[in-house]
């Protein structure tokens, strides 16, 4: 069965991010206030209110800050809601899109009419985190990783080795990146940079910079899903789910001895672009997820827009703002506008909603009808990203 | 353990312990083994898949039939990075900055991470030869760190 166009997004939101400085008098929220600005704010932009969620379906993503396993019925309990169909995401930066195929799946079964997908996260806010995985704790910490952006820079490296990938390509990225930012309202670097503030940034993992990677911030979004046919008949402006793939313990070649440098976003890809009935060259834009820049690279090159190994190249001789051949991360992506803890696969997805709605502001892509959207996460010991996804939406069926 | 109580999941004899694994039922061995200077990787009886990490059964064919075998403690750097600033891990780290954090290619046939010492990280390079030796973080726990071989 195919979802292709049976479901779409009739409202969204996004909160400002915010690192959370009481003394700038920003405020120190928790998640589940996140949770709640983000729910209102999606169904004000959907006109719609809490009644029209009751007895409907919801779908939480699952915050990176220590939190109560049960979070989904909390979250319905704090919105007054009863659901009659309800699941948790925990794929990491993959799991926005994820809980939108699983709502379309749930509008198109008949179970529910609508579900609310909801993102929310406040690493500022506490200090302890989950536990992601147990090789963190047993064979990385002990050894010195530093976390992701240690196996990031191993990945990097071998990039560079294998395909003479240059800083000033994946700098490119983090350049024109802070250009969308500076456009976008939400985003929490509105400062534009050069190419040497970008190579003179700060090694922190080389051969990755500190403006190779994310800044966390607190935050939120949520999104509305029906069907297809009701979303026709509610919304002036509805966002289509055209095709959607998911790759997950993806590895190259070999389990133990595989080419670390490509994702499962290139099979994800093709799937996504075969249920949707479209080529490469039909996408009007990609907001490929960003943790760092060397992923929005290897992602370019699995989905296709080049060979595998150019994507340097690639980046380098195309125009990748929101007024070029192929807009990348318009909104700034989450290196440029924050990365609000697991509710940072959104901030790409949500940016895909905007453009699609016309929404984009200033950095709006002109006639923008068909995009495709990342989530990646959870670097897997010795490998790459252990979830992928990708979606297409698209303004028609 | 002091009477003030030191966090079980810190090392002792460190003045900023470094964080210590939870010995988990099937890595039981290989923790055993760093304590006397061995590397020992999980090598499947069914078909012979020599894994890293440590895990419940074989990757491949799924038996739960595992050795753990001894591993030379040779290999060659896959990749590398520089750490120069700790991030998400144990301040313990910050006295040891800079240094090279590899993915090294053990003969055995898998890829471990490990730091790379006894040589200036910058000439750390992919390709290079190294031998594990082991650093004690505790009278449980022994974690290989690599240095360069001719």
């Amino acid at each position: 069965m195919s979802l292709r166009g049976k479901a779409a997004i009739v409202g969204y939101g996004e909160t400002s991010f915010t690192r959370a400085n009481v003394s700038r008098g920003e405020p120190r929220l928790s998640y589940w206030e996140y949770f709640s600005l983000a729910a209102e704010l999606a169904l004000e932009n959907a006109g719609m209110s809490k009644k029209d969620l009751d007895n409907q379906g919801l779908a939480i993503v699952h915050p990176e800050v220590n939190h109560p396993l049960f979070v989904g019925v909390e979250v319905a309990e704090n919105l007054g809601i009863t659901t009659r169909w309800m699941i948790t995401t925990s794929h990491g930066g993959s799991s926005g899109l994820v809980s939108l195929a699983q709502a379309a799946l749930a509008v198109n079964s008949g179970i529910v009419d609508r579900v609310l997908c909801i993102a929310g996260d406040a690493p500022m806010t506490y200090g302890d985190t989950m536990m992601l995985t147990e090789h963190r704790r047993d064979y990385e910490k002990p050894f010195g990783v530093m976390g992701p952006t240690s196996l990031f820079a191993l990945v990097m490296r071998r990039h560079m080795h294998q395909y003479g990938t240059r800083p000033e390509q994946t700098g490119k990225i983090a350049v024109t990146q802070r250009d969308h930012a500076v456009l976008n309202p939400n985003a929490i670097f509105r400062k534009p940079i050069s190419m040497d503030d970008y190579l003179s940034s700060k090694m922190i993992a080389e051969p990755i910079r500190m403006l190779d990677t994310v800044m966390r911030v607190n935050g939120g979004s949520a999104f509305i899903v029906t069907s297809a046919e009701e979303a026709r008949k509610i919304c002036p402006r509805p966002v289509y789910l055209l095709g959607f793939g998911e790759c997950d313990n993806y590895y190259h070649d070999t389990k133990q001895l595989g080419d670390v440098t490509s994702t499962g976003v290139g099979q994800a890809s093709r799937d996504a672009m075969t249920m949707a009935g479209v080529a490469r060259g039909d996408i009007n834009f990609l907001q490929p997820y960003d943790d760092y820049t060397i992923a929005v690279l290897m992602q370019i090159e699995d989905i296709g827009f080049c060979e595998k190994g150019k994507g340097g190249k690639f980046v380098e001789e195309t125009d990748i703002s929101y007024k070029g051949e192929l807009p990348i991360n318009t909104g700034g992506g989450q290196i440029s506008a924050g990365q609000p803890g697991l509710a940072g696969g959104q901030v790409n997805l949500i940016e895909g909603i905007r453009q699609l709605r016309g929404e984009g502001g200033e950095r709006q892509i002109d006639d923008a009808r068909l995009g495709m959207i990342t989530g990646i996460g959870a670097l897997q010991y010795g490998r790459n990203v252990g979830f992928n996804s990708v979606g297409i939406l698209g303004t028609e069926v | 353990m002091s009477k003030f109580g030191v966090s079980a999941d810190h090392a002792e004899g460190h003045e900023r312990p470094k964080p210590l694994p939870e010995i988990t039922p099937f890595a039981q061995e290989f923790w055993e083994g760093t304590k006397r200077g061995e590397l020992r990787i999980q090598r499947c009886k069914g078909c012979g898949h020599s894994q890293w990490i440590p895990r419940p059964n074989c990757e491949e064919c799924s038996s739960r039939e595992l050795t753990s075998e001894l591993s030379s403690l040779s290999g060659v750097v896959y990749s590398f990075t520089i750490i120069r600033q700790v991030v998400m891990n144990s301040s313990a780290f910050e006295a040891e900055l800079p240094f090279a954090l590899a993915a090294i290619e053990l003969s055995s046939g898998v890829r471990l991470i490990a730091q790379v010492v006894d040589v200036e990280p910058e000439k750390v390079s992919i390709g290079m030869k190294v031998e594990a030796s082991f650093e004690h973080l505790s009278d449980k726990v022994a974690v290989p760190k690599f240095h360069p071989i001719v």
